[in-house]
């Protein structure tokens, strides 16, 4: 209780009176009135049973009643809870897949204080047969079970394809591809990465005679038009697809191998032929033509370790040459003004309507231990242990106005496997740090559900931290999340959150807190307790 | 005695005319405040009237009856242009009394108890007795020297006798009667017993209790120094909680005669119970209908009879067009006729001579399209076909005569799809109904309360909401997208396994149903009928079944074990059930074995010719036995729990014991597959042992049968079962919480509640559910019948008819709900489906 008068100077005063009210009832059973009297006295044995007792306050104070809930993540300093609805929420024939488990999970939901869903669409799905048709149908009316639902919507633009569920990029885009690969990404094998277009190819007519940046913005404007209704009221924020994966990035790890635990550093992305031309003109312009005839020759390949070849190595490696830094700030601007282009569009465009333009860098925190971050350097930023290549990219975030997501708020360092030099959290901070440092307001995701179980004190101490975060979508629903083994958990999570002044410690397992609640010789014990503690 | 309002009719009915199911189950009574009645069925619980027209309305038919013959011949049968007999289907109550008297024999010392009935039917008093050290509520075998002719053991606990005629019976009544000797000497507390009807199967018990006859306090003391108070103490609840209930029946059935008080008639050595018993017997009355033409006036003149006497009011009206709307026709009327709220009249019928039925003639103008009526008998017994009005069409000038008639027959006979599908949306709505209800009751109780308990209520329930929608959420994603459940599954093994649930609590989402009743053991073959059911059972939500005990038994029902591992029951063959295991995990379903740790039959005796050797894998000997039991000489230590007198109770103190039946369950988990147990008569062992036994089989999933008596105070249940509740959670407790226990508080505060509508039990002082669901939801498992307690054994049967409202209220709440196979696979399977 001492705990939660501290915490009340955060305005939640609602919640305290509540709080009291209900020592105020339980106590006064035990004719314990002097015990509430005294309450600025009160000093409570750390017996558990008192433990126990002080259990009662947290469920009752947070959702004494439902509308209070929802009302409550309005409140200045609440954090906005998402959830994200299944990657294939919306089936390939536009219809919506399993909607009684949506709508029911919609409902839990609401019920749990959960502030809305986060939505991805699918270019992939709606402009899927031909350039400029677009088929919102399915969208519209997941959008319409989350406003009849009572949740806010969060989109994903999803300008990428995904493995699973399988989502390819539009079939006219594919059929464009197959007479002209180098629309895509290419690595340095020559294999092509088909589920995003290639950022060279963004200011080039490759699409039927329309730069991708072009069909991008048609696509955000058909989207624009026909979710008008929603958008600014249900619909409450954008994330643009900024590259593979939804992330700003390059596809520098799609080739790697499963069943190894640590990551390798991944490919350079840079060897299709319009990357290539630009590196050509760009060294050729630095005066060095020489270094534009291709990416590093003695990169590893993407399951290698860092310090297989001499590239990424800590000590003379050639990302320290000056080769390296011309070739990592072409490769990492290339991704910047990929994103700037996109995030300005997306800006422009949806400007008028109030909504935030959200964009997500990915987290690469593998290697981030070695002097090079190789991993960061691949994927397309160009920060190692002497430079920070965060700052361009929020600087780019805060010129376009728009919010950053950040994944893997679930990762802790020690879950890391420990030759990876992997360090997620300094990783997050630096990043943050960037966003502070240029005012970029950041959201916050966890990376993937099935380490939620470990993960959920990771993010509320993400969460809850000194910058606090104002907006977190939990990913994803589907089976697993609302599984016996995982649910629970994750409610118990919300409800932590809700009441951030209880170390997750103290919440015992649900049941346990029904018994306390319900035990009758518990509730009688632990009043007299504090009448005896306020004696003292 | 008293309790006996029983409903199996109620499920004879539906079985007798099929044509009648939808009917009943619509009109299946709710006694829930608010629950919308229709007007004018106040009685449709025991009122049910069939309409059965005749194949051609224009033909005469002939009825049996010969006062209704005589009237066919005054109607000349070229003017009758309709004729038609409805039969009237209802049950009534049939009132009548149990007597109970102890009494002296024929000698002093002969103590006589006289069990009487004067209800006909074929009445069967099953009874059994209890010893002076008895602890808890078992019967045991009464001596053979008490036991009458024609006496049937069942089992081992009890004693099934048959009424005979009595010899005292005059001649009208037909009086039956069972004597039983008592010994005064014996060391018998109490004979116990329950009343059977033979012919419907129904159990006439007392609350859902036996009857209990103390003898002690009569036969030890002399017998003359019986104050009646004392003497009577146990009777005395008895009609005193008659006299309640039947003040509650009278709401209900209003046609029900005040009701008797219970005659005391002290005797100095004995004493003399008249109890009411109240049986419901199927009635069938008729009415018949005739219209003829009268060749003078043009009107038509209507002759209406029927075989029911007393003071039968006909509520009619007539119609003009179609759509049957009431209207008062021109006078004049029939005599002693008077119209009711200007919309209808109300003729009282004439008796007939010789008092057996009355009749009534209308005259009726012309241009009419129908005759429209009801029957009013008494004073609320509204008699009515299939909910709607008899009617009666008359042949207009231009339109044939069959044609409203036989839409009429369309509507009533045939229960096509249509009517089908409005039993159903109506079972929905009146299931619904009932759930929301019971909420709406816990909430009241709980707002009685103060706002403290309220928002609790209220925020438990979103809790409980937003499981039940996460279950669903669950129940979809994994079963529609396999797809996306392997992706899970293979990232979380990229970087950790999933926690495995070993805490054989399972996970909270479990729906249990009890796969097998008391007579599953006689077809034996019974894993293979079971096994064609395993898709439908989980087709209905079920997510784990308990599977009859498997082990070789001298009862064939599998609660005698013998070898534990020698698994070919009656049940079938040990590689059956494995096939039916395999079966039921396919299908997503886990399963329980019922395994019977108290007790064990011995195969071999020992020198004094004793029962207690153990034969098979596990040759125990009397050393495995507890002490203190005389029965079986075991040389074991003292039981640490209450014994089981049928069998030897095994003594899990001794190491090598625990250490055998742990290498026996771990055996039944990896040889037949079994995910977890559910635990016989746990009340004979200390939980701690059962922890260790749980421990070191890791189930899935496991839960123990805690079963004994709640606390009534003056014959009442008491509202606080705190007690009662906390025996079980000790139990859990001393498992450490590694099993679950059967709500048995739940289902006994649900007997009162739902029997006598005392929603107010459903609530406790502190705005919880009043049984261990509300302590411990987690480790409860709520159900409202099982093979003892119900099944052909029915020792402790829930209420009749009442069993929707049991399983609404158990599947909507928390707990994990048990569905007992007679429920599943008989009327009841929609309904539960549903919720």
């Amino acid at each position: 209780m001492e705990v939660s008068v501290i915490r009340s100077s955060q305005a939640k005063v609602g919640r305290i009176e509540l709080a009291y009210r209900e020592l105020g009832l339980f106590s006064s059973k035990a004719h314990g009135v002097k015990a509430l009297n005294s309450r600025s006295d009160l000093c409570f044995s750390p017996s558990t049973r008192w433990k126990n007792a002080r259990l009662r306050f947290s469920p009752m104070a947070v959702r004494s009643e439902p509308k209070e809930v929802s009302r409550r993540p309005k409140s200045s300093d609440g954090l906005r809870l998402f959830v994200g609805l299944p990657l294939d929420v919306v089936s390939d024939c536009n219809t919506v897949n399993h909607a009684r488990a949506i709508a029911a999970g919609l409902r839990a939901l609401k019920l749990l204080g959960v502030e809305g869903v986060e939505l991805p669409i699918w270019w992939g799905l709606v402009e899927q047969e031909e350039g400029g048709k677009y088929e919102w149908s399915g969208y519209q009316a997941v959008a319409e079970m989350v406003q009849n639902a009572g949740l806010k919507l969060h989109v994903s633009l999803c300008f990428h394809g995904s493995k699973q569920p399988k989502i390819s990029l539009p079939k006219w885009v594919s059929r464009i591809g197959e007479s002209e690969p180098s629309i895509f990404f290419t690595d340095r094998s020559g294999q092509q990465y088909k589920e995003y277009l290639s950022l060279a190819v963004d200011d080039l007519p490759v699409l039927d005679g329309k730069t991708p940046v072009q069909v991008y913005h048609d696509f955000c404007e058909s989207f624009k038009s026909s979710f008008m209704s929603c958008v600014g009221s249900t619909i409450d924020g954008i994330s643009m697809g900024l590259g593979p994966n939804g992330e700003l990035r390059y596809p520098s790890h799609h080739k790697t191998a499963k069943g190894s635990t640590i990551p390798g550093v991944g490919e350079f992305q840079c060897y299709d032929k319009n990357m290539l031309n630009n590196l050509k003109q760009h060294a050729e312009a630095s005066g060095n033509p020489l270094w534009g005839l291709g990416g590093p020759h003695d990169a590893p390949s993407y399951d290698q370790s860092p310090h297989s070849t001499n590239f990424f190595k800590d000590h003379g490696g050639s990302w320290e040459s000056p080769y390296g830094g011309f070739f990592l700030s072409w490769y990492s601007n290339q991704l910047v003004d990929h994103g700037a282009r996109l995030l300005s569009m997306a800006s422009s465009l949806f400007e008028d309507t109030g909504v935030a333009i959200h964009g997500k860098v990915p987290l690469m925190h593998s290697w981030y231990g070695t002097r090079s971050h190789p991993s960061e350097l691949t994927s397309g930023f160009y920060n190692t242990c002497t430079r920070d290549g965060y700052e361009a990219v929020a600087q780019m975030f805060a010129s376009h106005s728009s919010k950053m997501i950040l994944p893997g708020m679930d990762l802790s360092d020690a879950h890391q496997p420990r030759d990876s030099l992997s360090s997620p959290e300094l990783l997050l901070k630096q990043i943050r740090t960037a966003c502070r440092k240029h005012g970029v307001e950041v959201s916050g995701q966890n990376s993937s559900v099935s380490n939620a179980l470990d993960g959920f004190e990771q993010i509320k101490k993400n969460l809850l931290g000194e910058n606090v975060i104002n907006l977190f979508t939990y990913q994803r629903m589907g089976a697993y999340f609302f599984s016996p083994e995982h649910f629970p958990s994750f409610t118990r999570f919300v409800r932590s959150l809700n009441q951030p002044q209880l170390h997750s410690d103290d919440l015992l397992r649900e049941e346990e807190e029904k018994e306390a609640v319900e035990a009758i010789p518990m509730t009688s014990e632990s009043s007299i307790n504090m009448q005896t503690a306020s004696k003292s | 005695m008293s309790t006996t309002t029983i409903e199996p009719l109620l499920h004879r009915c539906r079985r007798e005319t099929s044509t009648f199911r939808s009917g009943s189950k619509r009109f299946r009574p709710s006694s829930l405040p608010g629950f919308p009645r229709r007007l004018g069925f106040h009685c449709w619980r025991s009122f049910f009237c069939e309409f059965k027209p005749p194949h051609r309305p224009l033909l005469l038919r002939a009825v049996a009856s010969s006062s209704v013959a005589a009237t066919v011949e005054a109607f000349e049968s070229s003017d009758v242009f309709f004729k038609e007999t409805f039969p009237l289907k209802q049950t009534s109550l049939v009132k009548g009394k149990i007597f109970i008297r102890l009494g002296h024999g024929k000698k002093e010392q002969d103590w006589k108890l006289t069990v009487g009935c004067d209800v006909p039917g074929k009445w069967i008093l099953h009874w059994g007795v209890s010893y002076i050290d008895d602890v808890g509520n078992e019967w045991d075998q009464p001596p053979s020297g008490m036991i009458p002719p024609g006496s049937v053991r069942i089992k081992d606990y009890a004693i099934e006798t048959p009424f005979k005629k009595s010899s005292s019976s005059s001649g009208g009544d037909t009086l039956q009667e069972v004597k039983i000797d008592c010994d005064p000497k014996s060391s018998i507390a109490a004979i116990n017993f329950v009343l059977k009807d033979e012919e419907t199967g129904a159990w006439y018990q007392h609350r859902g209790r036996d009857f209990k006859v103390p003898l002690m306090d009569y036969l030890q003391k002399d017998g003359n120094v019986v104050g009646p108070k004392k003497g009577f103490g146990a009777l005395g609840h008895l009609s005193n909680m008659f006299l309640k209930e039947n003040a509650l029946d009278s709401k209900n059935q209003e046609t029900s005669t005040k009701s008797r008080v219970p005659q005391r008639e002290n005797r100095l050595e004995g004493f003399y119970e008249e109890l009411p018993i109240a049986k419901e017997v199927a009635v069938c009355n008729w009415v018949s209908v005739s219209v003829r033409k009268c060749p003078d006036t043009a009107k038509s003149l209507l002759y209406m009879e029927t075989d029911l006497s007393g003071n039968v009011v006909v509520h009619w009206g007539v119609c003009r067009d179609d759509a049957k709307n009431w209207e008062v026709p021109v006078s004049p009327y029939p005599p002693n006729t008077v119209i009711f709220k200007g919309k209808a009249l109300r003729t009282l019928l004439e008796a007939k001579e010789g008092g057996s039925g009355s009749f009534g003639v209308f005259t009726l103008e012309e241009g009419l399209e129908g005759f429209l009526f009801v029957l009013k008998q008494n004073e609320n017994s509204w008699l009515n076909c299939m909910g709607n009005d008899f009617y009666v069409p008359f042949p207009s000038p231009t339109i044939s005569t069959g044609l409203p008639k036989q839409r009429q027959t369309e509507g009533a006979e045939t229960p096509g799809i249509p009517a089908e599908e409005n039993e159903i949306s109506s079972l929905s709505v009146y299931t619904g109904g009932i759930i929301s209800e019971i909420r709406n009751l816990v909430r009241d109780f709980s707002s009685e309360k103060s706002g403290n308990t309220k928002s609790k209520e209220a925020q438990e329930s979103i809790l409980q909401e937003i499981e039940k929608l996460a279950a669903e959420a669950y129940n979809i994603f994994r079963s529609s997208v396999p797809t996306f459940l392997e992706r899970a599954v293979s990232e979380s093994e990229e970087l950790k396994p999933p926690v495995q649930i070993s805490t054989a609590t399972g996970s909270g989402f479990e729906i249990l149903c009890q796969g097998f009743n008391w007579e599953s053991h006689k077809s034996g073959r019974w894993y293979q009928e079971l096994k064609g059911k395993a898709r439908e059972l989980s087709s209905l939500g079920f997510t784990v079944i308990w599977l009859p005990p498997p082990t070789d038994s001298v009862s064939h029902e599998g609660y005698m074990p013998t070898d534990y591992y020698n698994l070919n029951s009656r049940y079938g063959t040990m590689e059956e059930l494995k096939e039916v295991v395999k079966n039921f995990h396919e299908v997503g379903i886990k399963v329980l074995g019922d395994v019977v740790l108290n007790h064990r039959c011995a195969q071999y005796k020992n020198q004094n010719g004793v029962w207690n050797i153990f034969g098979g894998r596990l040759n125990w000997d009397d050393r495995a036995i507890v002490a203190d039991d005389p029965h079986f000489q075991g040389r074991g230590n003292k039981s640490s729990g209450d014994n089981f007198h049928a069998a030897p109770n095994i003594d899990h103190s001794q190491d090598f014991v625990r250490k055998d039946i742990k290498d026996w369950l771990y055996w039944l988990r990896k040889e037949i597959g079994y995910d977890g147990w559910r635990l016989d008569f746990v009340r004979g062992f200390w939980g701690g042992y059962l922890k260790d036994y749980l421990d070191a089989s890791e189930p899935y999933f496991a839960v123990g049968e805690y079963w004994d008596s709640l606390s009534y105070t003056y014959g009442e249940m008491d509202h606080n079962q705190d007690a009662h509740r906390q025996r079980i959670v000790d139990w859990i407790n001393a498992t450490n919480g590694t099993a679950g226990a059967f709500d048995v508080t739940t289902k006994g505060i649900l007997h009162a509640a739902l029997e006598r509508c005392e929603y107010w039990r459903l609530s406790d002082a502190k705005g919880k559910a009043p049984g261990v669901v509300g302590w411990w939801p987690s480790r409860a498992v709520t159900f409202i019948e099982n093979h003892d307690t119900g099944s052909t054994q029915g020792h402790w049967r829930f209420p009749g008819g009442k069993e929707m409202q049991g399983y609404a209220y158990i599947l909507t709440h928390p707990g994990t709900p048990s569905v007992f196979y007679d429920h599943i696979f008989s009327h009841c399977r929609s309904e539960i489906e549903s919720l």
